[in-house]
């Protein structure tokens, strides 16, 4: 407990008690990131850019709320707390109005191709035997769309909707290894 | 792998009494999620990609013609009345306010036309009630078509009723009634027929406002024209017509609005457009509900005023692309009218401005009509090629030709040449005022620069859209215009909403179509659609890899018909003739001869097989490309490449000439054709060439031409290159 703080009105009041903290992940320092791509990578990564880019006069900026997009849409699978991290934790606001530009995307789309653990076929498939009740190699459809939209970074019914149609068979159940097959496909 | 750390994914499952809260529970959850937003973002970017391609293919065809058209008026302004190339084409250029409309409404009479017996559609009688204008809704459902008589009264009708109305209605939501505004319709009969089957038809309960481009690309521009203006008829206070960059004459001729009423109306055809030129020119540029929503087809610019809009005379704009001539006071004494060519006794012009010596200039001026024969039966290599070469070095000495570029620039830095006095006009003013209004676009940034991709009006930023709605005391500002995925957009901290009502605009599935709901709190309410009952089976994987397929087979046709241009290309890049190049190079070298501005690199994987090392094969991958070309006998390349090329253009010149509307014109009208086009394009098309070409159509037995089984001889056609139509999800 904090020592009960003395008569001083003008004093700053003192720090709270000393709960445990979470662990301090240091900010992202996109300065510190050392840039692997060839300069055919980088081309390529150019012209995905600019698919995203809205500006007619080309001025190769996107919103930071793209930033993931693009990020995916080269192939990479990060969460959004990874991307929010990458990008300063911005806030909610600044996602649609700050711009990034190409030079300083390429050390934050760096720093997710560099991450471990993206996630194989198998560990998919066993992430999803986890509601796998019966061992029978389905899943109760309800009940994924269910965990997709309460757990994690909960998607939204529509996304959830998009993401099961035609998944389900007449019981409603859902064989998850070809659900796999065809989520990572495309 | 940053774990996130929130906890509120384990308190809301509280209601499944499975074990859900676990550590693996919660990783496999974030695992099919990131998969999931990844697998979004590469549909997403196939998707942009495709929209890309069908949109740019669009813009730069939008381009295009203003490009030509641009070149006409500046063969209009450099040469003289009697110059033949001139005369080909200077009636699209005629202004029409030299008649008075009492002679008009006599040319477009119906009176004498007999509808027989056997006719089997719809009878229209005048005043035209609302189960009138209900029956045609059903006839045309019914795929019939109005017989021609009642064409020409209904449109004759119309044409006095716009007349008297303002350049801007003002229309209201008082009495609570819900006000339904619908974007572009393009010829889409469907989607029309959708949007009176979910909405109701028009009525005095059931205001409407239909924001422009009801003609081109679809099939039934014409029947939707009729029911729009069927209902204007019965309900004039509460259906509101706004014109679009395509109710316009020119554009009609390249995008194919022209071309289907021709097919339909073989007799009358030619008065039915002429009419519908009238009726274009008289729709009212804007409305405005509750003196607070704009309503316009395209946009704003810095400049709008829509005071000024009020007080123009609208109807001067026959086609938006061109202003209209003003009588203009020369050195002389003389005056512009006495240019006009409907005077057939020109006289010659003051000798300040330059002029071309011609072959008939020194010989009496008879009709126009005898001018013009003798002058294309006259022509010879030496005439043509002081024409040509006179054309280059006017482009030396003046510039461009006049654009709305130009015009822009030269209102800014308000330069005065007194041999181009049209730019002082307060009528170059108006003119701009009209064309932001029709043509502009809105961009993310702020600012206003002009369209250069369309060639015609702006790019207008989040700045200018609050300063004009502040001038202007309005809250909200509705266009169309441009096509979205959904049907509708917000842009500029939702200040601006597209609508846009063409489901499948680009190709089935592409797009849904929307409509706007607006009470008296003037939110908008959104009801979307999707015209084929099929494609709204469609997954959202399925229905963009089908309209990717398609973009990229309309691409691979343009690919085709610059195949030389490509060669060249390639070959810089491949000095020592390997026959190989690299991607990077394969990319710049696609971009710099297309200028397309697409993603070359992002597409490569669906336009390119397999490379050696990353090294193309190009003479090998110009022939995977799965394009079929016409059988021909022609063994000029490079005019064939030419035709796929210009296409549009070709056929734009060949209706233009066909002066009667006929759809044929004469092997000599034929050459003219090709001689304009190689003028514009500043290419050399050889008369051996063109009569090469010549003996390869099949000419109708008069020596005609049929303009329609040309342009389809010399398409190309592009297959698929998968055989696969689609996975199953």
């Amino acid at each position: 407990m904090a020592p009960k703080k003395k008569e001083e009105p003008k004093e700053a009041p003192k720090p709270k008690a000393p709960e445990p903290e979470p662990v301090k992940i240091p900010e992202f320092n996109p300065t510190e990131v050392v840039l692997e791509f060839t300069p055919e990578q980088i081309e390529d990564f150019k012209d995905a850019f600019q698919l995203f880019d809205r500006t007619p006069l080309n001025e190769m900026k996107i919103t930071y709320g793209q930033c993931g997009d693009v990020i995916r849409a080269l192939g990479q699978n990060p969460t959004n707390a990874e991307i929010m991290y990458v990008l300063g934790k911005p806030k909610a606001e600044e996602m649609a109005t700050k711009m990034l530009d190409f030079d300083s995307f390429l050390p934050i789309h760096q720093h997710i191709c560099k991450a471990k653990d993206r996630g194989t076929y198998e560990d998919f498939v066993e992430g999803l035997r986890v509601f796998d009740k019966l061992g029978d190699g389905t899943v109760m459809g309800a009940e994924l769309r269910h965990v997709l939209a309460s757990l994690g970074e909960k998607m939204k019914e529509d996304e959830v909707e998009q993401l099961m149609t035609n998944q389900e068979d007449s019981n409603g159940c859902v064989n998850y290894e070809a659900f796999v097959k065809h989520v990572m496909a495309s | 792998m940053v774990v996130s750390s929130s906890p509120t994914g384990i308190k809301n499952c509280k209601c499944l009494c499975v074990v859900i809260c676990s550590l693996p529970a919660m990783r496999a959850a974030l695992l099919i999620q990131r998969w999931y937003r990844q697998y979004v973002a590469r549909l997403e970017m196939r998707r942009r990609c495709t929209w890309n391609i069908f949109q740019s293919i669009e813009y730069a065809g939008e381009q295009d013609q203003i490009k030509l058209y641009n070149f006409f008026g500046y063969l209009m302004d450099h040469f003289t009345p009697a110059s033949s190339e001139r005369n080909l084409i200077s009636h699209i250029f005629r202004e029409n306010n030299i008649c008075r409309n009492v002679d008009w409404e006599r040319y477009f009479c119906y009176k004498s036309i007999e509808v027989p017996e056997l006719y089997s559609g719809p009878h229209l009688s005048f005043p035209i009630t609302c189960s009138n204008a209900a029956e045609l809704v059903e006839a045309f459902k019914n795929k019939q078509q109005l017989h021609s008589r009642y064409v020409l009264q209904l449109l004759g009708e119309t044409w006095r009723l716009l007349r008297i109305l303002p350049n801007i209605s003002q229309i209201s939501t008082s009495h609570s009634k819900e006000i339904t505004i619908c974007g572009d319709l393009h010829g889409h009969l469907e989607d029309l027929l959708l949007v009176f089957y979910k909405n109701g038809l028009p009525s005095s309960d059931k205001p409407y406002v239909f924001n422009g481009d009801f003609v081109d690309r679809g099939k039934d521009s014409l029947e939707i024209l009729l029911i729009l203006f069927s209902f204007l008829l019965v309900y004039p206070n509460d259906v509101h017509l706004n014109r679009g960059n395509h109710e316009d004459h020119i554009v009609n001729l390249r995008y194919g609005f022209t071309k289907e009423v021709l097919g339909k109306y073989r007799l009358h055809g030619k008065k039915i457009l002429k009419l519908l030129q009238k009726i274009f020119s008289w729709l009212p540029l804007a409305t405005v509900i509750d003196h607070k929503v704009l309503v316009l087809h395209g946009g704003i610019s810095d400049t709008t005023d829509l005071h000024l809009i009020s007080r123009v005379d609208r109807h001067k704009y026959v086609s938006a692309l061109r202003p209209p001539k003003r009588k203009r006071q020369y050195r002389s004494g003389m005056t512009e009218s006495d240019l006009e060519d409907d005077d057939p006794t020109s006289k010659p012009v003051d000798s300040s401005r330059r002029r071309v010596h011609s072959l008939t200039h020194s010989s009496s001026t008879g009709t126009r009509h005898e001018v013009q024969r003798r002058s294309l039966q006259g022509l010879n290599n030496r005439v043509t090629c002081s024409v040509e070469e006179e054309l280059k070095e006017r482009r030396r000495q003046a510039g461009l030709s006049q654009s709305y570029g130009d015009l822009r620039n030269s209102l800014a830095n308000s330069d005065s040449d007194p041999d181009s006095g049209e730019l002082l006009d307060s009528y170059g003013d108006e003119w701009k005022q009209i064309v932001d209004m029709l043509w502009s676009d809105p961009m993310p940034q702020d600012g206003c620069v002009p369209n250069e991709v369309r060639g015609g009006g702006c790019y207008w930023g989040p700045d200018v859209t609050e300063e004009v709605l502040r001038r202007h005391n309005l809250t909200l500002l509705i266009r169309s215009h441009e096509c979205k995925q959904e049907g509708y957009e917000f842009c500029h901290n939702r200040r601006v909403l597209t609508i846009f009502s063409a489901s499948n605009y680009y190709e089935v599935g592409s797009n849904r179509g929307a409509y706007i709901r607006m009470g008296p709190d003037l939110v908008p309410h959104f009801i979307q659609y999707q015209a084929n009952r099929a494609t709204r089976a469609l997954t959202l994987r399925q229905s963009v890899g089908r309209t990717e397929r398609s973009a990229l087979r309309a691409l691979r046709e343009k690919l085709f018909a610059h195949k030389s241009d490509l060669i060249s290309s390639f070959q810089e890049y491949d000095p020592e003739n390997t026959g190989l190049i690299s991607l990077g190079h394969w990319a710049c070298a696609m971009e710099a001869v297309l200028r397309l501005g697409l993603p070359w690199r992002v597409l490569r994987s669906q336009l390119v097989g397999d490379t050696l090392d990353g090294m193309l094969d190009y003479q090998l991958w110009f022939r995977e490309l799965a394009i079929t070309e016409p059988n021909t006998e022609l063994s000029n390349a490079s005019l064939l490449e030419t035709m796929y090329k210009h296409h549009s253009n070709l056929e734009t010149i060949f209706r233009i000439i066909d002066t009667d509307n006929s759809g044929l014109i004469s092997f000599e009208e034929f050459r003219q054709t090709w001689k304009l086009l190689s003028s514009h394009l500043q290419t050399e098309i050889s008369d051996e060439a063109i009569s090469d070409l010549a003996v390869s159509i099949d000419f109708n037995k008069d020596g005609s031409i049929d303009i329609n089984e040309f342009m389809e001889a010399f398409r190309l056609v592009g297959g698929d290159l998968l055989q696969n139509e689609g996975d199953p999800h």
